[in-house]
């Protein structure tokens, strides 16, 4: 599956990045930034039980996906590095400015990311970039949750 | 001076389950690392596997029974909602894999 992913994301091939789950299409990247594996989270779509949090806007707009996450607590970052005690989360947008993908910064400070229906797996932030994803358009952080 | 006119080849016949395999091939690539739904329902090769209509849902069916899958997404679409099916992908396609089997497509 790794030879798939370098595939899909040319910055994996010049990158080191590892598989940390097995294909699971019950989630995407954009619940997995939020800590839920058991939904589909999008503001919009013809599919059956897409879930999109009360009361966040339903448009598939940077604007809606920061929405979600200000509910969550998120604040607007100034950069993506590694802060002790705080959680980040970047947004990726493609060449229109429609939100494509979202990863979360762990305590290592790996990125962690949901692709799509298949895998999630630790990367380099930037290592994302590019076709299908866009680039990273914004990154949010808020306090590490305690248990 | 002669010519001779020689019969083309006739086009392989693609059977249903061919042609389903190779749509089903043809959206996975295209969309496995995609995370709007929309993009998935809304691909060629989905719509073309949904516009196979009801013969095709047992090859859906026989793929779910293999793993959960975002291909339970088009059985609303072909034999119309069931709205207590609903829930996450494992838990729809769970509901559709009794469904099956309580039609003996499954």
């Amino acid at each position: 599956m790794s030879d798939r992913l370098r595939d899909f994301f040319p910055g994996l091939r010049t990158t080191f990045f590892w598989t940390t789950s097995p294909a699971d299409p019950d989630y995407n990247c954009i619940a997995w930034a939020a800590n839920d594996t058991s939904n589909y989270w999008w503001p919009v779509g013809r599919a059956p039980r897409i879930y999109w949090p009360a009361g966040a806007p339903g448009e598939v707009t940077l604007a809606a996906f920061v929405a979600v996450f200000q509910m969550l607590g998120y604040v607007t970052s100034a950069d993506e590095t590694l802060e002790a005690g705080v959680e980040k989360v970047a947004l990726f947008v493609d060449a229109e400015g429609v939100p494509t993908h979202a990863a979360r910064q762990l305590p290592s400070g790996c990125w962690a990311s949901k692709l799509g229906n298949l895998e999630d797996i630790e990367h380099d932030l930037r290592a994302m970039e590019g076709d299908p994803y866009g680039i990273v358009a914004l990154v949010l952080k808020r306090p590490t949750p305690t248990a | 001076m002669s010519t001779t006119h020689t019969k083309p080849a006739a086009e392989p016949i693609e059977t249903l389950e061919q042609k389903f395999h190779r749509l089903e091939a043809e959206w996975d690539a295209d969309t496995a690392v995609l995370s709007n739904p929309n993009k998935n329902m809304e691909h060629p090769a989905m719509q073309a596997i949904t516009a196979l209509g009801e013969p095709v849902v047992p090859l859906i069916l026989r793929e779910l029974q293999a793993g959960p899958s975002l291909l339970v997404w088009a059985l609303p679409e072909i034999v119309g909602a069931h709205p207590e099916f609903e829930g996450n992908v494992s838990t729809m396609t769970n509901a559709w894999l009794q469904w099956g089997r309580e039609k003996g497509l499954a």
